[in-house]
């Protein structure tokens, strides 16, 4: 076991910490008062990007991207904690892996301008009715000679306006139950398709959230992505990398650096005629929330290395989702604490940093249904999850 | 032409330095360690020119320890053809450095040499002149600005109240003032090839350099934290203390 990175790990990692330093740092603030990342601004960090080989780093290098492992998308990705969401969808990309399941012509027509980062697209499962319990969508797509005719309402599709296609989940067969959803890619501006307005959210400026209306959209045989009926599994196949990737390491990354501002400030700000860090309780704060990083990112990196060996790992990632969010939501009250007033002041940005890590809990599964997924296998028999003999 | 970059292992410059508690020197184990900012400047320029067509090769040169490979790496991911390791566990004053360089530059016969004005872990300042001096070439240091014609180099110089340009024959010496280019950042599939890219690795005996100390450092402390400054009521207050407790006139 090497808890050391190779130099080219380190490399990567310490230049994509100054690339964001220099490139996107000076836009948060902007974002945060006017709510929207100027066009000029994104083109250019995307070109930035670009050039330097650092969009869609998690695609295969046969389909443009960076092709890099698990463990290295995780070591990059904890880096994309750094900065915000809109930032890191602009300069970064955020191509889901699940159009890999696509057909050449699929991927050829979606995937590969994806990649490019001239088209984007957003994931839709989440429903009025249908949260936690993905399988009991109301979203219909209904067979019509060739074509399919979907009907029904996504809401809190993260990017929906600016995002130019949307892989939608619907049902194809109401009596087949989990087994009788598919997934379709479903491009903007279709007859029938509207883009609710943006549900402003607590966090996350500059990114849209808003609901998708589809009211009998016509869609070709082309659309079905994956088998019909093999929506849920394929989700299920295809979002855990994305899930580890975007919850557990951006939590760690996030974590990391409000752990360092928050140390810094333990240093500086003086009461009592000595820096607040002399303090014992102070004190017990900082050292918690490093432990709490520290285990969290070595539970990251040996998941990410388990996928790496050819393991699906779901239970891990689920405990890496849980355990990275939850880290990452102590770490920052502990720093509105240590800030004082000037954590809770608007404007400074602990607060920020506060109100965007708290949808880390909800999204992409909350913390209770990863539980629930890593009680279900652990009542099933899996000790691997926990004892190291079992392994 | 040839060229040849010089890059050191130093403390990142992000890290805060903690001296020993033995106060034998600064602590190293278990600290961030980057390429010497004006290194990666004297690199970039290098990269620079081998794109601009003026170099045909670029090398990047480390000494120091094992370790130094990841230095070295930085330098080939950004854009150098090769690496030279000197390799040694020893503690290189610039002299030793100097004449070390000496040594790689008698087997390469590189037309240039690019080396950053100081590193920011000692701030000697010195090896690029000593190199010069061993070599008998000429130097140019504290390069702001560099440009090649007619075989010459013409070097402009941050000197104090302006600037002075020089031009040198070559082959030549440069070091690197902040200002002579923004240093790129390594792209990922450049980072990947740099795995590739062959190190060349020789001792201090293979090279025949005696590099033992000439200096011995006695100790090393923390410098002393400031005084907390006092708020005075008025001039008068100030030149009396000026005169009392200061004692300056
Ligand atoms: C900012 C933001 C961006 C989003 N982006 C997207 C997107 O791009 N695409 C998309 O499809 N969706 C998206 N979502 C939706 C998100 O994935 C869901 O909000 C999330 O899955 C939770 O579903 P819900 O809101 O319906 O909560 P519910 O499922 O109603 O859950 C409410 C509460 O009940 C608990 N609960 C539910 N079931 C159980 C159970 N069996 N046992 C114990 N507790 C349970 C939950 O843990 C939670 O605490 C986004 C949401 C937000 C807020």
């Amino acid at each position: 076991m090497e808890f050391q990175l190779s130099d080219e790990q380190s490399l990567l990692v310490s230049t994509l910490r100054r690339f964001i330093g220099i490139e996107l740092h000076p836009l948060e603030d902007i974002v945060e008062q006017t709510g929207e990342l100027a066009v000029e601004d994104a083109e250019r960090i995307l070109k930035n990007s670009r050039d330097l080989g650092f969009y869609a780093m998690n695609i295969p290098e046969q389909h443009g991207g960076g092709g890099l492992s698990t463990l290295d998308w995780m070591l990059v990705e904890e880096q994309f904690g750094y900065t915000t969401d809109i930032l890191i969808r602009r300069a970064f990309g955020n191509v889901y892996e699940i159009l890999l399941a696509g057909t050449p012509e699929q991927q050829e027509r979606w995937l590969l301008p994806s990649v490019k980062g001239r088209r984007t697209f957003s994931i839709a499962f989440t429903e009025p009715e249908a949260g936690s319990d993905a399988a009991s969508i109301r979203t219909t797509a209904r067979r019509e000679g060739d074509t399919w005719i979907l009907s029904g309402q996504k809401c809190f599709i993260s990017d929906a306006h600016f995002s130019d296609f949307f892989v939608v989940t619907a049902v194809t067969d109401q009596e087949a139950a989990h087994r009788g959803i598919s997934t379709f890619i479903v491009d903007k501006g279709l007859e029938g398709f509207t883009i609710g307005p943006d549900q402003p959210m607590m966090g996350l400026r500059g990114t849209t959230h808003a609901d998708l209306f589809f009211d009998d959209v016509k869609l070709g045989p082309e659309t079905l992505l994956g088998p019909e009926g093999d929506g849920l599994k394929l989700a299920l196949e295809t979002l855990g990398r994305v899930r580890l990737a975007q919850i557990g390491a951006r939590a760690i990354g996030k974590a990391t650096r409000i752990l360092d501002l928050t140390i810094e400030h333990a240093r500086q700000r003086k009461q009592f005629g000595s820096p607040i860090g002399e303090f014992q309780m102070i004190q017990k704060m900082l050292a918690d929330s490093a432990m709490e990083i520290k285990a969290a990112r070595l539970a990251l990196y040996a998941t990410a290395c388990s996928i790496d060996r050819g393991n699906e790992a779901r239970e891990e990632i689920s405990m890496v989702k849980v355990q990275a969010s939850e880290t990452l939501g102590r770490v920052v009250d502990r720093a509105v604490q240590i800030f004082g007033g000037s954590g809770y002041a608007k404007g400074l940005p602990i607060e920020r940093y506060y109100r965007d890590a708290r949808i880390y809990r909800i999204f992409d599964g909350t913390s209770e249904i990863h539980r629930t997924v890593i009680a279900k296998a652990l009542l099933k028999g899996a000790p691997q999850l926990y004892d190291l003999v079992a392994q | 032409m040839k060229v040849l970059v010089a890059v050191k292992r130093v403390i990142d410059f992000n890290v805060k330095i903690r001296v020993k508690s033995d106060s034998s020197g600064v602590e190293t184990g278990n600290v961030k360690m980057s390429m010497n900012p004006f290194d990666e400047i004297a690199v970039e320029e290098g990269v620079r020119m081998r794109e601009a067509g003026t170099a045909s090769e670029l090398i990047a040169v480390s000494l120091g320890p094992q370790a130094c490979q990841e230095t070295i790496r930085t330098g080939l991911a950004m854009g150098a053809d090769r690496g030279i390791l000197v390799e040694t566990d020893a503690d290189l004053e610039p002299l030793a450095v100097a004449k070390l360089l000496k040594a790689v530059v008698d087997k390469e016969n590189p037309d240039l040499i690019i080396l950053g004005k100081q590193a920011i872990d000692d701030d000697c300042n010195q090896t690029g002149q000593m190199l010069a001096a061993l070599l008998g070439w000429p130097q140019g240091t504290f390069a702001s600005n560099l440009a090649f014609a007619d075989g010459k180099a013409d070097v402009t110089r941050e000197i104090d109240g302006g600037l002075e340009t020089l031009s040198l024959s070559m082959p030549a010496v440069i070091t690197t003032d902040l200002r002579l280019n923004e240093p790129r950042y390594a792209s990922l599939p450049n980072i990947m090839k740099a795995k590739k890219k062959p190190i060349d690795v020789f001792s201090t005996d293979d090279l025949g350099v005696d590099v033992t100390p000439r200096l011995e450092i006695l100790k090393v402390e923390e410098p002393q934290g400031r005084e907390r400054g006092v708020i005075l009521a008025d001039a008068a207050e100030l030149v009396e203390k000026l005169r009392t407790e200061a004692k300056v006139i």
